[in-house]
């Protein structure tokens, strides 16, 4: 299978569930889908095109949160990133686990980070931050603000 | 499965004759290879103080106090060697020539008080004439009229910088004048002043 | 039925950055298993979003004290990828350089813990002996024997003394000899078969089922190698072999490694010997916006780094993923079913890094008993000796040798 299979293959089979593709560079192509439809393709991607999953990354886009899942065609070289925009206010996206373990701790480590909720996930407890974080305070968005008043940030010099 | 354990036991004998990898430290003190990147050193001679290594410094490790006291301005610069990394950045960003501070190959930087783990260097202020706020280092302006060559004559708190340190003027012709309305044209000032005084805001 | 609760960690000298295991036992035999992870987080990912795109380097190679090299190459090939710039082949091969030093040294570092683990102090000796020499190289090339503050988006920082080249290649030959003893005293030893032979299964299904990378889905047969897989680094401009073996036990992940740590001693000799003139910097000022993906193959497999930036001089996100963080689900079905003896050395075989601390509870659900991580490295040691007795094996007056000389 070469890249305009692999392409092609998920434009026709995803036909409006696809909603831009960017063709960044040869080995680079980002995809934005339809966030309801992000099962059924990264179960297509994973398990029938034969990719392998390298991560999923959460981005807060002030405007809306981000997610990129990408995956890796190792035999043609080609990165494909699936780009879902979730709602800014409640983030919210069907869970990827039951297709495989790989999504377990990534989604595990988004929703405690940034804050979204992975419908279904079988385990969903804190990966990454201690007891002591407080609840609904998550790191990697925009608004967070600085909850620990006793940390010292620097020396007292400018 | 007895012979192929001569070859191991090979291995065991050269082992004991060689002896161990490590060498004998506290006794024999131990000489670090040349391009090793130990504890950056300030030069007293080289720096100007233009603070481009606390800007550059990925760990925050280089900091600074300017001290106004008595007409006598004075910037300290701390190079903390406990939060140092030895990237090399500062060396590397240095306006000097990459002399004013200078990785070392000096490694044994152990502190029994951590609040000693740092080295710092003392250079000269100048301070704007009208409001008192600190312009630059003096031989960061020094530097700078170097490389400006006649080119720094447009500029009072540059030139008069550099004519002090050639001996040629002993203060500002200017403060000796009387204040009126022009005199603070011809005064080492701060780029606020300055913009103030030419615009006439 | 009585289970014990067994947990490992957070500080256990099997990691290298903290972890905490549950492995619930049914007498000897693990029935399950759970991981907490996070000890060691630090925030890299938001503290890169506070830094500028050249300083955050120096951050992320922080990330991890062995693979110092391999996230700042993953990041700088992702800022690259972004900016579109074409690096220096002089400067690949300086990359290539330090990234296949840092592969040999994690590998001996790895093969010396595996054998402590096993009751081979010998092996333990020996390969942290060798790793000496690497580290030598490394300080010789870089200045330091880790962190090596080589990399710079579009370049490398410094370049190498030519002076140094012959010294460094005599180092590397000195490696080879012991290395290759080493690697066949592995393949015959029977003790070794016994302990690892079958022993922690990951099957090729498996494999591609958790996405494990490196030599760890290696041993099981995937060959996937991000050297191989895309065009990076001085990678395609010589002759070297991608290691891949079908059992997936921990035999064979022993085994991937010991002969990659071969390979990549030929791609250092190679990289030496014919490292091209040139400049050693394209020149890369600023970064414009857009987004990036950079990947490196570590030493324990594909390193992802994922960078937007905005056109300013900070990134709008920085995403990490070390290989550990694939790489440690698969305990999951691999330890199952195992020998509790066996579990420590199975963990060990995904090499997720290690750590010096020791420190370990083994609790049952009465009540609470608290003793040393040493406990069960000194089980998985008792477990060696009875193999080598019912081998008929007598203890061999080399250990006690090897051990007198470091």
């Amino acid at each position: 299978m070469n890249r305009q299979a692999v392409l092609k293959s998920l434009s026709s089979r995803f036909q409006g569930d696809i909603l831009d593709v960017f063709d960044k560079s040869p080995r680079r192509v980002f995809m934005e889908i339809k966030p309801s439809a992000v099962v059924p393709i990264a179960r297509y991607v994973f398990r029938d095109l034969g990719a392998r999953f390298n991560i999923a990354t959460g981005t807060d886009m002030r405007t809306h949160m981000e997610i990129l899942y990408h995956f890796t065609f190792e035999e043609i070289d080609l990165l494909v990133s699936l780009r879902v925009k979730l709602s800014a206010q409640k983030p919210e996206i069907e869970s990827l686990t039951p297709i495989s373990e790989a999504f377990n701790w990534i989604e595990r480590e988004m929703a405690e980070l940034l804050g979204i909720n992975f419908r279904g996930h079988p385990e969903m407890k804190r990966l990454l931050l201690s007891k002591a974080w407080p609840e609904k305070v998550h790191p990697l968005r925009r608004d967070y603000k600085e909850w620990d008043k006793n940390a010292v940030r620097n020396r007292g010099l400018t | 499965m007895k012979l192929p354990k001569i070859r191991e036991l090979l291995e065991a004998v050269k082992a004991l004759v060689v002896g161990p990898y490590t060498s004998r430290f506290p006794r024999k003190p131990h000489v670090p290879f040349k391009s090793f990147r130990g504890q950056p050193q300030f030069n007293e001679d080289f720096c100007v103080g233009c603070l481009a290594c606390e800007e550059v410094c990925p760990a925050g490790a280089i900091g600074h106090n300017d001290a106004v006291s008595g007409g006598k301005a004075v910037r300290t610069i701390y190079h903390y060697t406990d939060t140092c990394i030895f990237c090399g950045e500062c060396e590397a960003a240095c306006i000097a020539d990459h002399k004013g501070i200078k990785l070392s190959t000096e490694w044994d930087l152990a502190f029994f008080d951590r609040n000693r783990a740092f080295e710092s260097i003392d250079r000269d202020l100048v301070t704007c004439e009208r409001c008192g706020a600190v312009v630059a280092a003096r031989r960061h302006l020094q530097w700078i009229t170097d490389r400006l060559g006649e080119l720094a004559f447009s500029s009072p708190t540059l030139y008069q910088t550099k004519l002090k340190e050639l001996g040629l003027i002993d203060d500002n012709p200017a403060a000796v004048h009387r204040e009126n309305a022009r005199s603070d044209r011809l005064k080492t000032l701060c780029a606020h002043c300055r913009r103030q005084t030419t615009a006439g805001a | 039925m009585k289970k014990t609760i067994i947990p490992i960690g957070p500080y256990h000298p099997l990691q290298e950055e903290p972890e905490y295991f549950t492995l619930t036992v049914d007498g000897e035999t693990v029935v399950d298993i759970d991981a907490e992870i996070g000890y060691n987080h630090r925030g890299i990912e938001k503290l890169s979003e506070l830094k500028n795109f050249d300083q955050s380097t120096f951050v992320i190679e922080r990330i991890c004290g062995i693979c110092s090299t391999s996230h700042p190459y993953a990041y700088v090939r992702a800022l690259e990828d972004i900016a579109g710039v074409e690096v220096p082949p002089r400067a690949r091969y300086i990359r290539t350089i330090i990234a296949e030093g840092e592969r040999l040294h994690s590998h001996l570092l790895w093969l010396g813990l595996a054998g402590h683990f096993l009751g081979y102090n010998t092996v333990y000796m020996w390969a942290w002996k060798l790793r000496e020499e690497i580290l030598d190289v490394m300080e010789i090339v870089s200045g330091n024997r880790n962190n090596y503050a080589m990399f710079r988006p579009g370049g490398v920082r410094r370049d190498i003394n030519p002076d140094d080249i012959p010294i460094v290649l005599k180092k590397i030959k000195k490696i080879v000899p012991t290395l290759t003893m080493l690697h066949k005293a592995v393949r015959d030893d029977p003790v070794l078969h016994a302990r690892t032979k079958g022993i922690g299964v990951l099957t090729k299904e498996e494999s591609i089922n958790f996405s494990a990378l490196g030599p760890t889905s290696r041993a099981s047969g995937v060959a996937r190698d991000v050297r191989k897989d895309t065009v990076y680094g001085a990678y395609h401009e010589m002759d070297w072999k991608m290691i891949v073996t079908e059992n997936g036990d921990v035999f064979d992940k022993v085994v991937v490694r010991m002969l990659e740590m071969l390979e990549t001693i030929k791609i250092l000799q190679y990289c030496f010997t014919h490292l091209p003139a040139g400049p050693i910097d394209s020149g890369l000022k600023g970064i414009p916006a857009g987004e990036g993906i950079g990947t490196h193959e570590a030493p324990r497999g594909e390193t992802f780094h994922y960078v937007r930036s905005d056109g300013t001089n900070r990134p709008v996100r920085h995403k990490v993923r070390a290989p550990t963080f694939m790489n440690l689900p698969t305990y999951k079905a691999t330890v199952k079913g195992s020998q509790l003896a066996d579990a420590v050395i199975i963990l060990a075989a995904i090499d997720p890094c290690y750590c010096c601390t020791e420190r370990m509870a083994i609790r049952d659900p009465g009540g609470k008993r608290l003793f040393d991580g040493r406990e069960l490295v000194a089980l998985s040691q008792r477990k060696s000796k009875l193999v080598q007795e019912q081998l008929g094996i007598r203890e061999l007056p080399l250990d006690a040798l090897g051990q007198v000389a470091p």
